[in-house]
């Protein structure tokens, strides 16, 4: 009996901690003002494929310089 | 913030495009609601753009000239490709008297899902409400630049924006 309490009470422990792990793992719920707000956090958390970096990269390669906007051209600037 | 690759033709397109990747890839996602015809779009926004450099005026900012090239091209896409939007001609006067209040915070109990709940949400707009709150969402823009890119006053962009969440928040309650 005491070696099946002992037996017990340690799976106790291990149920209350896999139940504290449970607990931390569960995402909290979230609570948004409005829809604009929603889709920020959705937004910050959509990541943007590399794959469209690495495409541009290469099609750009493929073209001629970007030529500065004509007002650039007349009143100075590097940056578009 | 997606980290730009080393070299993108010149370092001012690079920085076009690590300042904005993440917004128009966004705006692409949910406008189309297809990740892969989003990346394709985002591509050709800023190919596009890169072409056209030299005829941005200055006008007004960066990131607005990006959206309106890339409101065009994904207008252009969904002309192109009826039928997805089941429900996107539907009245929006159908959500006027929906039973979700615009006052009322959204709740969600799981974030994982999140985006495939938003998308069916946006999915049940009229493309109008959905660009509308796509923009207004992006905090860079005010409600004039918002207004400028969809064709409306500021004051008819507030008016439209609050029936705009009230639809949203009645078809993202019905995702749950």
């Amino acid at each position: 009996m005491k070696h099946q309490s002992k037996l017990s009470e340690e799976q106790l422990q291990q149920s209350r901690q896999v139940g504290t792990e449970q607990q931390t793992q569960q995402p909290a719920a979230r609570e948004f003002a409005n829809a604009e707000e929603m889709l920020r956090y959705d937004a910050a958390h959509t990541p943007v494929p590399p794959a469209i970096a690495q495409r541009l990269q290469k099609s750009t390669s493929e073209l001629p310089p970007p030529k500065l906007a004509w007002w650039k051209r007349l009143f100075g600037g590097t940056h578009p | 913030m997606a980290e730009p690759p080393a070299d993108l033709a010149s370092p001012e397109f690079s920085r076009l495009y690590a300042e904005n990747n993440r917004a128009i890839y966004y705006l692409a996602l949910r406008f189309l609601g297809d990740p892969e015809k989003a990346e394709d779009a985002t591509h050709d926004v800023f190919l596009k753009a890169f072409r056209k450099l030299d005829q941005f005026r200055g006008e007004a900012s960066m990131r607005t000239w990006l959206y309106r090239i890339a409101i065009n091209h994904c207008q252009n896409l969904c002309r192109a490709w009826h039928g997805r939007h089941v429900f996107s001609n539907v009245d929006d006067a159908v959500w006027e008297n929906a039973a979700a209040k615009t006052d009322s915070p959204l709740r969600v109990l799981e974030t994982k899902e999140l985006g495939q709940r938003i998308q069916k949400a946006l999915d049940g707009l009229s493309d109008e409400y959905r660009l509308l709150l796509l923009l207004v969402a992006d905090e860079e823009l005010s409600y004039e630049q918002v207004g400028a890119l969809v064709g409306q006053s500021p004051d008819a962009v507030r008016g439209k924006l609050h029936r705009a969440r009230k639809a949203f928040a009645a078809l993202f309650e019905k995702t749950a």
